[in-house]
């Protein structure tokens, strides 16, 4: 297991170093001088001087050949230091700290209201593969799949907020202000894994030793709960740990949506500012995450279904 | 106090009409935002029998975030919209320059500005405001922003404290426009004190901190020893909500009280809400297309003319705009005393007249390229009717829209021959207008100029000269004869499509009156808000 380990760790500082560069490429390469674009956004749209756009330049190294920037930013982060704002020498460990906890506790949420629709929904439909309930739930997943999430954040505000007026409409603070973007979140992800699981549980569903259960005796509820379930959600988990990264993607439109802090909002307003040191640092947190995720999704593997080997994983 | 009366009158009468049926037919046959008592409440009627008692906080929903690091500089609240710090000159609704925390200023050289303070004014630690203070904010901004100096036009170690209540400002260049440029909520007066780390914000408005939740909202409390009209409400929350559509949301749920800005395509449904109704305000800003002077073909004048008399200014505000705004002659909104929206006789929209401008032109047929910001509310439809419009015609074009910066990039290299734009000003100084649109050392002109010598909606030559003697003089009249002159000439040469000019709205309650949206909204005022029961 540990060579397992040890391998993953270092294909992981390679996919890391990728992105790294990657990053720092595809920000060096964006149209729009940072300096202007941050210092017209400070004037308020009004054009600023020459010298002012010169000493910015000077001050954040932009005027370095980019070789060098990259040199700084890489040895600055192997001390723990991804840089500061360019709009108010904030650091941008400290914001992407800051914004953190709200996302996390978002896409938390969202996993949730995820699991706790898709799970029975996506056995319902199996276990009545071809009946009603089955297409009502393959339609109500169809329907989570094709709603954009703003669209459903303002019609969940206009239900729950306007009509029948038991949650605010936004904010962040509290855990009535969570619901709505909880299940805004949620829905989607509920309609991929419902989708999963009903086909994973059908072909479960099939195996042999389902039908030697059954013919045993046992009751249907324990042959399909306690026997199919457990193997059917193995690639259920491979799929959740991949979306709850991607979940931080979701979080972007209903964190603007709904007023809340986070790292989606951070990413996208940073976008927009240019300010480049709290993107770079940012997309290289979001890929740790990403890399951290599918390895912890790997080692889960093992120990929900002993037949998958390490060695053979890491081959 | 006139509008306590107001109020009371109001309701006087009111009561005397008695019965509710006959107040919902008034608010019926009243019908729109144009409304019976002159404060914008025109649907708010059938309430008024309700107001009895004054409620003592209202919620304001802001679309900018007050709480940004951007504004440590201030103990981490943003100086505009609350009320809470208070620059040395207002803007009043009309553009004009208000004495503020300074009751006068003067010119006594061609670079040297003696500010006068008010006395009495007292800081929210309860000390009194002093010269020594405004040396110490100027000097905040100019270490702070790079920029500054070059705004403001002054340098670090030119603002002197000449006694308790005078302060003498040095600026680089004889700079006649300097009290208005620093009329700007950014240049507020502050207390030395002030700390971002705590929250600590110390300022002189009407308003002062009680609580900041960032990214959330700003809680404030009537502070007791103002200098100025004391406030009607004892709090006041300012509150984060940067989404147009969940701000309005919020409002019809009552979580808000006044939303600023709400989305144009709600503007129908908000004066149709009984409980809610539209403030308007004109601003000192434009919509205008920009026309390329200097790139084939759009540098031929019957084709710019053309262009003009194909499209029709009032289908874009009827139809886009929901009629927030008014259909524009020029590209300097009228708000502005040298606006010359009276004197020019604009393009009629005229197919036939702009066909046959077409065939006088040099045009052969190519493709124009109309810019347009990503981020411009209603941008790309916009573009759209100003294709449509050329399109019918006989003029091809196609549409780019770009991300903000990239836009700005692509104005300044002369990439397009039509950019889609909006002007306007956030400080009493509006001069910065005409000067960075149309002068060849102005924003996006000074790029091309200064390589090439040619520019973007530049005419050069007169234009220039008359652009420089309106900055540069003093005189109202002179500034606004000359002005005046260089419009004309933009508008002779079609340097520009003018669109709109700009209008800001908000949405309240009919339950809160008093609302004072500043020609720059910015410079709103709070003071006499009330909220009733």
């Amino acid at each position: 297991m540990w060579k397992f380990v040890l391998r993953r760790s270092v294909t992981s500082l390679f996919v890391l170093f990728g992105v790294s560069v990657l990053t720092f490429l595809m920000v060096f390469f964006t149209p729009g001088d940072p300096a202007e674009t941050i210092l017209r956004q400070q004037m308020g749209g009004r054009t600023p001087p020459d010298a002012a756009i010169e000493q910015f330049r000077i001050e954040q190294g932009l005027n370095d050949p980019i070789l060098v920037q990259y040199g700084d930013w890489v040895a600055n982060i192997l001390q723990g230091d991804l840089g500061q704002s360019y709009h108010n020498d904030a650091s941008v460990v400290q914001l992407i700290f800051e914004n953190l906890w709200p996302t996390f506790e978002l896409a938390l949420a969202g996993l949730f209201v995820a699991l706790v629709i898709a799970v029975p929904t996506g056995v319902i439909s199996a276990v009545h593969k071809g009946g009603r309930l089955d297409y009502g739930s393959q339609l109500a997943a169809l329907l989570g799949l094709s709603m954009p999430n703003f669209w459903l954040g303002y019609l969940l505000m206009l239900v729950f907020a306007i009509q029948l007026g038991v949650l605010p409409t936004s904010g962040y603070g509290t855990a009535d202000q969570l619901v709505l973007p909880a299940i805004t979140l949620g829905t989607g992800m509920a309609a991929i894994v419902t989708r999963l699981l009903r086909s994973s549980m059908l072909e479960v569903l099939d195996e042999e030793y389902i039908r030697t259960a059954r013919s045993k005796g046992l009751r249907e509820r324990i042959v399909v709960y306690k026997h199919a379930l457990r193997n059917a959600l193995i690639p259920v988990i491979t799929i959740v740990g991949l979306q709850f990264g991607y979940l931080l993607n979701g979080a972007v439109i209903i964190e603007m949506v709904f007023q809340r802090p986070g790292l989606g909002r951070l990413l996208i307003d940073s976008i927009f500012a240019r300010d480049y040191p709290i993107v770079q640092g940012l997309v290289l947190v979001i890929a740790v995450f990403f890399v951290v995720t599918n390895f912890l999704v790997d080692v889960t593997y093992r120990y929900v279904d002993p037949r998958i080997s390490f060695e053979g994983a890491s081959k | 106090m006139t509008r306590n009366t107001q109020l009371n009158d109001r309701r006087t009468v009111l009561k005397t009409l008695g019965g509710a049926g006959i107040v919902s037919l008034a608010g019926c046959l009243g019908g729109g935002s144009d409304d019976d008592n002159g404060n914008g409440n025109g649907n708010g009627d059938p309430d008024d029998q309700d107001r009895s008692e004054q409620l003592p906080s209202a919620t304001i929903a802001l679309n900018d975030d007050p709480t940004r690091d951007d504004w440590n500089l201030y103990g981490g609240v943003t100086p505009y919209w609350t009320n809470i710090l208070e620059p040395l000159v207002w803007v009043s609704t009309d553009m004009e320059l208000e004495p503020w925390l300074a009751t006068d200023w003067e010119q006594v050289e061609d670079t040297v500005w003696e500010f006068s303070l008010r006395e009495g004014v007292t800081f929210h630690n309860g000390e009194e405001m002093t010269a020594d203070d405004v040396v110490f904010s100027f000097e905040g901004i100019l270490e702070e922003w790079a920029w500054a100096p070059g705004w403001i036009h002054v340098e670090s170690g030119d603002i002197v404290a000449l006694d308790d209540y005078t302060v003498e400002f040095t600026t680089t260049d004889p700079f006649p426009t300097f009290p208005g440029t620093i009329a700007h909520n950014m240049v507020a007066i502050q207390h030395p004190d002030r700390d971002h780390e705590s929250g600590t914000v110390i300022g002189t408005g009407p308003f002062q901190v009680d609580e900041i939740e960032k990214q959330q909202e700003v809680r404030t409390t009537a502070f007791e020893d103002y200098w100025n009209d004391e406030p009607v409400l004892e709090e006041l929350t300012f509150r984060v909500i940067e989404d147009p559509n969940t701000r309005t949301l919020a409002l019809e749920n009552r979580e808000i009280d006044l939303a600023l800005a709400p989305p144009r395509t709600r503007v129908s449904s908000i004066e149709d809400d009984d409980s809610l109704y539209l403030e308007r305000q004109n601003r000192p800003g434009a919509g205008y297309v920009g026309i390329n002077l200097y790139k084939s073909p759009t540098d031929d004048a019957d084709l710019r003319r053309a262009l003009n008399h194909a499209v029709s200014q009032e289908t874009i505000v009827e139809t886009i705009l929901e009629g927030v705004g008014e259909p524009a002659r020029g590209p300097i909104s009228p708000v502005i005393y040298w606006s010359a929206h009276d004197d020019i006789d604009g393009y009629e929209k005229d197919d036939d007249r702009a066909s046959d401008l077409v065939s006088d032109s040099s045009y052969d047929g190519q493709e124009l390229s109309i810019l347009v910001a990503n981020d411009m509310v209603d941008g790309r439809e916009m573009a759209q009717v100003v294709q449509g419009a050329i399109d019918g015609i006989g003029v091809n074009s196609e549409i780019q829209a770009l991300e903000r910066a990239a836009y700005s990039e692509a104005v300044r290299n002369g990439e397009a021959h039509l950019i889609l734009k909006e002007s306007g000003s956030n400080s009493g100084d509006a001069d910065y207008i005409i000067y960075e649109g149309f002068h060849s050392e102005g924003d996006v002109n000074q790029r091309l100029y200064g390589e090439d010598g040619t520019g973007l909606h530049n005419l050069g030559g007169e234009v220039d000269e008359l652009i420089e003697q309106g900055f540069q003089t003093g005189d109202e009249e002179e500034k606004a004869s000359a002005y005046k002159e260089a419009q004309q000439h933009i508008a002779d040469q079609a340097v520009t499509i003018p669109l709109y000019y700009s209008e800001y709205i908000a949405a309240a309650h009919a339950n809160i009156d008093g609302a004072e949206l500043g020609a720059i909204p910015q410079f709103s005022r709070w003071t006499n808000l009330e909220h009733w029961e």
